[in-house]
């Protein structure tokens, strides 16, 4: 296990370098930050001295080394803009796209396992039809249409708070975390909803199942134990991606309900070709997304013992 | 973050498609009316100022919403959003009226010598700051050596570049700003190295604001998330960076009349679609003050207009054609004139703008209310025998190639687009459309070989009409560089002696009235008789404002809200 772990680290370091290389190369040919654009006249020799500061006067393969040198003690440099620390500004809003991340899985696993259970134990029932029907159109509509529909219609409505509002008007998190996260639940849960009734129903056909019933053990157990618990492994690598991904930031979503997360950080950062603030937010979804495959690697076994880890 | 990047794209596509969809729409309304008559006014009509009331009482909270703004701490405050906060917060030497007119701040009086070159402010004795320091002549020379002082990074503080002493201390070879005496704590006396008789309005800008000694170098950021001000309004707690910024009243205001509001609360929108989350936040009630996205402008007029709420003013920019005044085909007068007169501005105004951009007949805009003169561009109407004829006799033959640059991603796509069919309908003439980031797009304007039409827009940094006069057209601002490049902002090389000579006037006389028939004068010769730029549109704004509830309201020169004279009802 210990070798396992330290060979996929290994993996992930490489991942990383790799990402922020991209990166570099990306915001690089994004152009000069410090140029006039529009309404906005720097003069050259001002230009000239921010770059400077920045250290972007150094050719990029420089820019790249010192880079990493600093990001290995912790340093993700200043931003472009206001010159924040950029470790304070990624501080500040982890914890809110962590929050949305997981209210967001807990509902999407909830509907969705109940309604993939539902449609494959009632195979071709009127359930079934209905979660089959359900979970395609949930899956062919964008998210953006999602979110734009459930602001037009429920913010402001009951626990829903209005947005925008006056950022005095302090919602409790759970309140703000709602309306995104089912946002971000509906597709997932359709995913997660065909994932469980297809490996449901494979599982419901082994004979272990048949040994079980035979048995007289309860359907009831059954269905809960003996198959769930079996045919749950696809689920759980699908939620444990979508949760990495998640935290990575999801950007309309958190855009469009003025959510102050992670995604809505690297969206106003592009805007602004805010370079430090844009590699800081990659690095970090490429973090939480190897961390969260790791894991769910690492789930495999605990759920299956026939599962090898090498 | 795949999911999210598909949105994204989705997005993008539907912007993209709604883009190509109103610029088919323009086709049809972009095509020349017969004769070139009359021609019916475009776009929705300013509204008068609201009246001042008087009975104002203190109380009630202004709520708005504003997108981060880049800074407001003085030394760097650059967007019209950072200004709204910097001005609550600071008081200068000048303050300027909603109409641009320069009116006392801290400063009671100001009077140059003979020559223009040296200026003397007489400051209101005891005025204070937020933490109780006195504001003297020692804060403001304090606050300009702090923004222009080599390390301080600051975008704007070449605005103080006329000042003796500005370049040693901004290279670092000093670090004191020599032109600058305060040693009346009184009297704040600035020597500068030309003759400015107009030096007073720069001071308008925020950089040119007070500071006190807590300030410290720009470096220090407590101080830059909670400036200590001068102004009528003090900052509760600090800046809550892409969350909002909060003021309160500061009740030892002394420096004019003490604000009414208990506070101003400044929510931080997107800048993605922050124009519609204002909407939508005026609407929910949460906001007092909004604007709206374009397509929305002439349903909210009409309902908002007969209920008083309702500001629409034409601002303080100008969007306008670099023309290449040294190049062929546009180097002559009759063929720039022959190609302004070949626009239609009105159908574009109508067809691509929906109203909401109103035709340029000047380069001075319509914010400088003494020195505007509409139609002083009589090449800016639509008139297509003439142009035809002024073509022929300019050699703009049908064929003629001429360029047509922009610069993408900032909305001026299709109006460009709009134009380019105008001019190869009407003129025949081979358009060289083409679009480019805007750091290239300046590229080309600087280069030598620069032809043809070139977009861009021009807003004053102060309110003169020199600002718009200056750095555009005179000869001075071309500043080439050894291989011929344009360094300054006189990217068309217009240059001619006469009109140098006139600026040069205005900028030296005193008196206010006679310098504003200058600036006529000088917009008469370098716009209406040789056309130097060709102006397009003028800036308009809508703001939708809870007039219901607070009495008072305007916009200000720089288009946010006049804070200190609102009052609740």
């Amino acid at each position: 296990m210990g070798k396992f772990i330290l060979r996929r680290v290994g993996q992930a370091v490489i991942v990383v370098l790799a990402a922020i290389l991209l990166v570099y190369v990306a915001t690089y040919a994004l152009g000069d930050p410090f140029a006039s654009t529009g309404d906005r006249q720097v003069p050259p020799e001002i230009a000239a001295q921010n770059r400077a500061i920045f250290g972007l006067d150094q050719p990029l393969p420089i820019q790249y080394i010192n880079y990493i040198g600093n990001l290995v003690t912790g340093d993700l440099g200043l931003d472009f803009d206001q010159r924040r620390p950029v470790i304070d500004m990624l501080g500040a809003v982890v914890p809110n796209t962590a929050r949305l991340a997981l209210v967001a899985i807990l509902i999407d696993v909830a509907i969705g396992v109940i309604a993939g259970i539902i449609a494959a134990v009632k195979r071709y029932s009127f359930a079934d039809v209905l979660v089959t029907v359900v979970s395609t159109v949930a899956i062919g509509v964008p998210t953006f249409v999602i979110g734009l529909g459930l602001l037009a219609f429920l913010s402001g409505v009951g626990p829903f708070p209005v947005v925008p509002r006056s950022f005095t008007d302090q919602v409790p998190w759970y309140q703000e975390v709602l309306l995104p996260a089912f946002a971000l639940a509906i597709i997932d849960a359709a995913f997660v909803a065909r994932l469980m009734r297809g490996s449901m129903l494979e599982v419901l056909r082994a004979d272990y199942i048949r040994t079980a019933r035979a048995k007289g053990v309860s359907e009831r157990r059954v269905i809960g134990v003996h198959a769930l618990r079996n045919s749950i492994i696809p689920v759980v690598t699908y939620v444990g991606v979508s949760l990495g991904t998640l935290l990575g930031g999801a950007i309309i979503t958190e855009a469009i309900f003025q959510y102050d997360g992670v995604g809505y950080l690297l969206f106003r950062a592009i805007g602004s070709n805010n370079a430090p603030v844009i590699s800081a937010v990659i690095v970090f979804g490429v973090i939480a997304y190897t961390v969260l495959s790791l894991i769910v690697d690492i789930l495999y076994a605990f759920l299956d013992p026939r599962i090898r880890l090498n | 973050m795949t999911r999210s990047k598909a949105g994204l794209a989705a997005v993008a596509v539907t912007a993209a498609a709604s883009l190509v969809l109103a610029g088919c729409a323009q086709q049809s309304n972009s095509g020349p009316p017969a004769g070139s008559g009359a021609q019916p006014a475009v776009g929705f009509p300013e509204t008068p100022p609201n009246p001042e009331v008087p009975g104002g009482k203190p109380g009630g909270v202004f709520r708005l919403g504003i997108t981060e703004p880049t800074a407001i701490d003085p030394y760097n405050t650059q967007e019209s959003e950072g200004q709204g906060v910097e001005d609550s917060l600071f008081t200068g030497l000048l303050e300027v009226t909603p109409d641009g007119e320069p009116v006392p701040g801290v400063a009671t009086d100001w009077s140059p010598n003979d020559t223009c070159d040296t200026w003397t402010f007489n400051l209101k004795p005891g005025t204070k700051f937020h933490n109780g320091e006195i504001v003297d002549a020692a804060a403001f020379k304090r606050g300009w050596e702090r923004a222009s002082i080599k390390d301080s990074g600051s975008e704007v503080s070449y605005h103080l570049d006329v000042i003796k002493g500005y370049d040693e201390i901004s290279s670092g070879a000093a670090t004191e700003m020599s032109g600058v005496n305060a040693s009346n704590p009184n009297q704040l006396v600035v020597t500068l190295k030309n003759a400015d008789c107009e030096f007073p309005l720069r001071t308008i800008h925020p950089v040119a604001a007070p500071m006190p000694v807590a300030a410290g170098p720009t470096s220090n950021t407590a101080f830059n998330d909670a400036p200590i001000g001068n102004g009528p309004f003090k900052m509760d707690g600090k800046w809550n960076h892409d969350q909002g910024i909060r003021l309160v009243r500061f009740d030892d205001y002394t420096a004019g009349p003490k604000a009414f509001l208990d506070a101003i609360e400044f929510t931080i929108v997107s800048p993605s679609n922050g124009v519609q989350l204002e909407y939508d936040g005026f609407v929910n009630g949460t906001f007092d003050w909004a604007r709206m996205p374009a397509p929305l402008i002439a349903q909210n007029r009409s309902t908002y207009e007969p209920q008083g709420k309702w500001i629409s003013r034409k601002t303080n920019a100008t969007n306008y054609f670099v023309t290449g005044d040294t190049t062929a085909p546009l180097n002559s007068v009759d063929a720039r004139k022959a190609v302004s007169m070949a626009i239609d501005r009105n159908a574009i105004a109508q067809g691509v703008f929906k109203g909401a951009q109103v035709p340029a007949t000047s380069m001075i805009p319509a914010a400088f209310r003494d020195v505007y003169q509409e139609g002083v561009c009589d090449a800016c109407t639509f008139n297509l025998d003439e142009a035809k004829k002024l073509a022929e006799k300019a050699g703009l033959k049908p064929g003629t190639e001429i360029n047509l640059f922009y610069n993408t991603g900032a909305g001026h796509e299709e109006w460009t687009a709009a134009v380019r069919q105008q001019l190869e309908k009407n003129l025949g003439l081979v358009v060289k459309y083409s679009g480019v980031p805007f750091n290239d797009h300046l590229n080309n304007l600087e280069a030598p070989t620069m032809s043809g039409l070139n977009r861009l827009a021009w807003s004053a940094d102060y309110p003169t009409p020199g600002n718009f006069m200056i750095p555009l057209m005179a000869t001075s601002s071309m500043k080439l560089d050894a291989q011929g490049n344009v360094k300054g902002n006189n990217y068309s090389r217009y240059s001619n002696p006469e009109f140098d000579a006139l600026v040069l006037k205005a900028s030296a006389t005193k008196d206010e009235a006679e310098r504003s028939k200058l600036w006529q004068q000088a917009e008469q010769m370098s716009i209406g008789r040789d056309l130097a730029l060709m102006p397009m549109f003028q800036r308009q704004q809508f703001r939708l404002v809870a007039t219901d509830r607070f009495a008072n309201i305007n916009m200000d020169f720089s288009e946010n809200p006049t804070f200190d004279k609102i009052f609740l009802k």
